[in-house]
């Protein structure tokens, strides 16, 4: 494991981010890309796709282990907490570390987690 | 039926999958142009040799939407289980990824259905296994 402090990339996110990301995926689910349609559903708005919101700790997690992949071996669990909506910056923070496992914990410009992931990876 | 042919949206009922099932099995292109639009900030042009983890979620969306028919009509993605395996090439190749469901359930009234992936490069080294929880639009006996 790395020594040196878990860096905390942010990423504000924007409906433009969502429609490049939903052009990258092929995910067009209205709940992400139609405003009139998720202003009628339980969000009240669109949502981003889970994944926009997780590009912090990818991005942070690969800056950390200066590699742009985990390890073989490495096995994350990811759970989404919150919606990220457009205008929300996230950021990631490390939580703890213990062994070969860390906790972290993506968070929006107003404190709220939106995603912990907790990463095992090998020696 | 190719990439671009397939519906956007689908309509499948939590009724209508088995635990076990396995949806299908597709390839799909990891060029280095992709896997450089998910290594920074997300569509941020940048260069990749190997996939970046981003890419994984990519992929699985891809290979839902040509094995369901669609992606999930108002699903909403709530957990992710990934095991890393060899590094992927990023060099146009084809990863070969196989969809099957693992598993469904009903959790304070809510149904979730958990997807596997299991997707292989073209030389057919495993590269990642993943489940992917999604809240489903539908529980039972719902259509």
């Amino acid at each position: 494991m790395p020594s040196k402090d878990f860096p905390s990339a942010s990423e504000h996110v924007t409906q433009e981010t969502i429609n490049r990301y939903a052009d990258i995926s092929g995910d067009y689910n209205p709940i992400h890309v139609d405003e009139e349609a998720a202003a009628a559903s339980e969000f009240g708005g669109t949502i981003a796709h889970g994944p926009i919101a997780l590009q912090t700790f990818f991005r942070s997690l690969t800056e950390w282990l200066e590699s742009p992949a985990p390890p073989a071996g490495t096995v994350i669990n990811i759970t989404f907490r919150a919606p990220t909506r457009p205008g929300d910056t996230i950021h990631c923070e490390l939580r703890d570390q213990t062994g070969d496992e860390i906790t972290t914990e993506c968070l929006n410009q107003d404190g709220t987690t939106v995603i912990t992931a907790k990463s095992t990876i090998p020696s | 039926m190719t990439p671009e042919e397939t519906p956007a949206l689908s309509n499948v009922t939590y009724d209508e999958l088995d635990e076990g099932q396995v949806l299908g099995t597709v390839t799909e292109p990891v060029s280095a142009e992709m896997a450089g639009s998910l290594i920074g900030e997300i569509g941020a042009p940048g260069e990749a040799q190997v996939a970046p983890p981003a890419v994984f979620p990519v992929l699985f969306l891809k290979a839902l939407r040509r094995t369901l028919g669609g992606i999930p009509n108002g699903g909403v993605l709530a957990k992710y289980e990934l095991r890393f395996g060899e590094p992927l090439p990023a060099d146009g190749s084809e990863a070969t990824i196989e969809v099957s469901i693992a598993e469904k359930y009903v959790r304070r009234e809510r149904p979730y259905v958990v997807v596997q992936f299991a997707i292989d490069d073209a030389d057919g080294k495993r590269v990642l296994t993943g489940l992917k929880t999604i809240m489903w639009p539908t529980g039972p006996g719902q259509e």
